[in-house]
């Protein structure tokens, strides 16, 4: 089993408060990421779960029993750090053992339990090492051996690949996900890496501030982002904001005016109606803007042009406003620094959110593979 | 590899080294020439630092003129050792305690330890006796090994604790996580990591021991036979003269323990003071 749930739990440094309020229930199994901006308490969050940390008030349940005031190694879970914490003094096969030293576990049982998670973790030819001799890669699976031993029902991965370089981050993140399917374990992992956490995670709290701000599918939070902070946090490069004018609205969709005075219907639910004239935010990922196309046209003016072969971006400024308009086009786009760049946008990629941030739900299937694809 | 110093930097950097160098060692070789020559030619006029009569024979004679010398040499070591660990006993516990512990007063209770450390031994040497009268530890050698621990401590802590603050938290936490209690971690993931550190200290405290003798000894000891060597060596001094030859050659004789203790562990010192400077 590897049931968690948090019920408002809160933390408090002195008269700061750095979790406010945070209510979430994790299932048996389930991959879940934490990601948020830096100081957002997404680690602090991970450690009052592994009990590092005490937790002001709520409660923290694993496996149906609150767990607040337990050690952290009667909550059933295990660790990996980011500077993975080894103990620099013992070989690899003692760190992994480790744990189970301190269970004063029989020798035989120990050693299976040792080899067995070596063996996993394709660390057989290594248990003689001190983590010293080892590369980051390695010392990230000893880590990560001495937290399966253990055998915990919650694994906590605090910002585990951040000292890796970026190679080997990848490699990294492959493995983990493997390991995920194989031990069939819940598994929470705190990143600042959005890449981590859409391409690992079932599901990712976005934190912001102490809060969470949406938890949804990686797909959810890409193409139904509840706020303007997660729909500006998730993607890379940045998604696109511009204030426009409401123009008319329906039941299904809302129609605005650009500051270029270009129009567009953007298709969203809209129960109540917005009036005429209110101002709100449009927001377009970069990969969804249009070269020479759209229903509305953006003309810009680049400044810098990246060209990375599969695709290019254009960081470039708005004709009419001189507001920063980040483009990114499919292959070696013909655009150059300092000749405009005509562009356009789709409402049914566009993306409208009221003056509080609060998105209006988009009318978007949520699918890991486009259907549009499938009758080709 | 390019120069970091120009070549009058170098002349200056090595000058200097030069002149503390011997500042350092000239009274060293002094007592060691001292030591070579008989002494009815010590006090010749002009001085003569060589002469052709040298010989070890003071390092042979001594022996005979304080008979308890062996003696005396083995209980300043003794008590140093013991010093060290007790000392060590107290500073390794307390240094962890303040490098890693929220708790009220701490800081104030850090600067009465290094405030303790500014006031002269020869201070609180009449209060110590009436200590050491009333508990009936006088003539023992308790009596020099207690209030020189005492006086070892504040300092060890001080050193300690900045060593351990530098061991990343993070080894602790990995270790709590993992069932291991606080004692637990100390002894089996702290500790091991930290012994460059404690190596430092250890020797640090060896020699503050080993310097710190005479006054104890002469004040809270009138047993011969319990006497450290600094106090030992006035039985050098006679009615008539002083054996300054026999003086310097048990003198230097005493200091080698010290010598062979930094010597051995002078890897560790290296080690200890250069250790989280950079990043590795």
């Amino acid at each position: 089993m590897g049931q968690l749930s948090m019920r408002d739990v809160r933390k408090s440094f002195g008269t700061a408060e750095v979790i406010k309020g945070v209510s979430l229930d994790i299932n048996h199994g389930e991959f879940v990421v934490f990601v948020g901006p830096s100081g957002c308490g997404k680690s602090t969050l991970l450690r009052m779960i592994a009990g590092l940390e005490e937790i002001t008030a709520g409660d923290v349940t694993i496996d149906g029993k609150v767990v607040n005031d337990l050690a952290p190694v009667k909550r059933g879970i295990s660790m990996v750090f980011q500077s993975y914490a080894l103990y620099p003094h013992m070989s690899v096969y003692e760190n992994i053992a480790f744990p189970l030293r301190v269970e004063k576990i029989e020798k035989d049982a120990l050693d299976a339990k040792v080899k067995r998670a070596s063996a996993i973790l394709k660390l057989d030819e290594r248990l003689k090492h001190k983590p010293g001799q080892l590369s980051g890669g390695q010392r990230q699976r000893v880590a990560i051996g001495r937290a399966i031993v253990r055998d915990p029902s919650v694994f906590l991965f605090d910002e585990p690949l951040s000292n890796l370089d970026a190679a080997l981050r990848a490699e990294m993140r492959v493995e983990l996900s493997k390991l995920h399917g194989e031990l069939d374990a819940t598994m929470i992992y705190v990143t600042h890496d959005q890449v981590e956490a859409m391409t690992m995670a079932d599901r990712i709290v976005v934190l912001d501030g102490g809060v969470i701000s949406q938890v949804g599918s990686p797909l959810e939070l890409y193409h139904k982002p509840a706020n303007i902070f997660v729909a500006g946090f998730i993607g890379n490069p940045k998604m696109n904001f511009m204030p426009v004018t409401c123009l008319s609205s329906t039941e299904k969709s809302i129609t605005v005016s650009l500051p270029n005075n270009a129009e567009v219907t953007v298709p969203v639910v809209a129960s109540g109606g917005v009036v005429k004239g209110t101002e709100l935010t449009l927001g377009i990922r970069p990969e969804h803007v249009l070269p020479h196309a759209g229903e509305a046209r953006v003309e810009t003016k680049p400044t810098v042009v990246e060209r990375l072969g599969i695709h290019t971006v254009i960081y470039a400024t708005q004709e009419d406003t001189d507001a920063p308009f980040v483009s990114l086009l499919p292959g070696a786009a013909p655009v150059a620094v300092g000749k405009a760049a005509h562009l356009g946008l789709n409402g049914a990629d566009c993306h409208l959110f009221d003056t509080d941030g609060a998105a209006f739900e988009r009318d978007v299937a949520l699918s890991d593979v486009d259907p549009s694809l499938l009758t080709q | 590899m390019i120069d970091r110093y120009s070549w009058w930097e170098y002349v200056l950097i090595y000058v200097g080294l030069a002149l503390f160098l011997i500042f350092a060692l000239a009274p060293f070789f002094e007592a060691f020439l001292v030591s070579l020559r008989p002494l009815d030619g010590l006090f010749s006029i002009p001085y003569r630092f060589f002469t052709d009569d040298m010989s070890f024979d003071a390092y042979i004679s001594m022996w005979k003129s304080v008979p308890l010398l062996w003696r005396y040499m083995l209980n300043s070591f003794g008590v140093a050792v013991a010093v060290t660990l007790f000392g060590l006993m107290a500073i390794v516990p307390a240094a962890y305690a303040f490098a890693r512990f929220e708790f009220k007063g701490r800081d104030a209770l850090l600067g009465v330890f290094l405030a303790v450390n500014m006031v002269s031994g020869a201070v609180l040497i009449i209060p110590l006796y009436k200590v050491m009268q009333g508990l009936g530890l006088l003539n023992t050698y308790f009596a020099m090994i207690a209030p020189g621990t005492a006086f070892v401590i504040p300092t060890g802590i001080w050193l300690l604790r900045s060593y351990l603050m530098k061991i990343p938290r993070e080894l602790e936490e990995a270790a709590l996580v993992d069932g291991a209690g606080r004692v637990y971690t100390l002894v089996r993931v702290i500790l091991p990591v930290a012994m460059p550190g404690i190596m430092v200290v250890a020797i640090a405290t060896f020699i503050a021991a080993y310097a710190q003798q005479f006054l104890y000894a002469l004040t809270f000891n009138s047993v011969n036979e319990l006497n450290t060597l600094p106090v030992g060596l006035f039985q050098f001094f006679g009615r008539q003269n002083v054996v300054w030859n026999e003086m310097m050659a048990a003198s230097l004789v005493g200091i080698l323990p010290v010598m062979i203790v930094y010597v051995f562990l002078q890897k560790y010192i290296v080690a200890g003071l250069t250790a989280g400077a950079v990043k590795e």
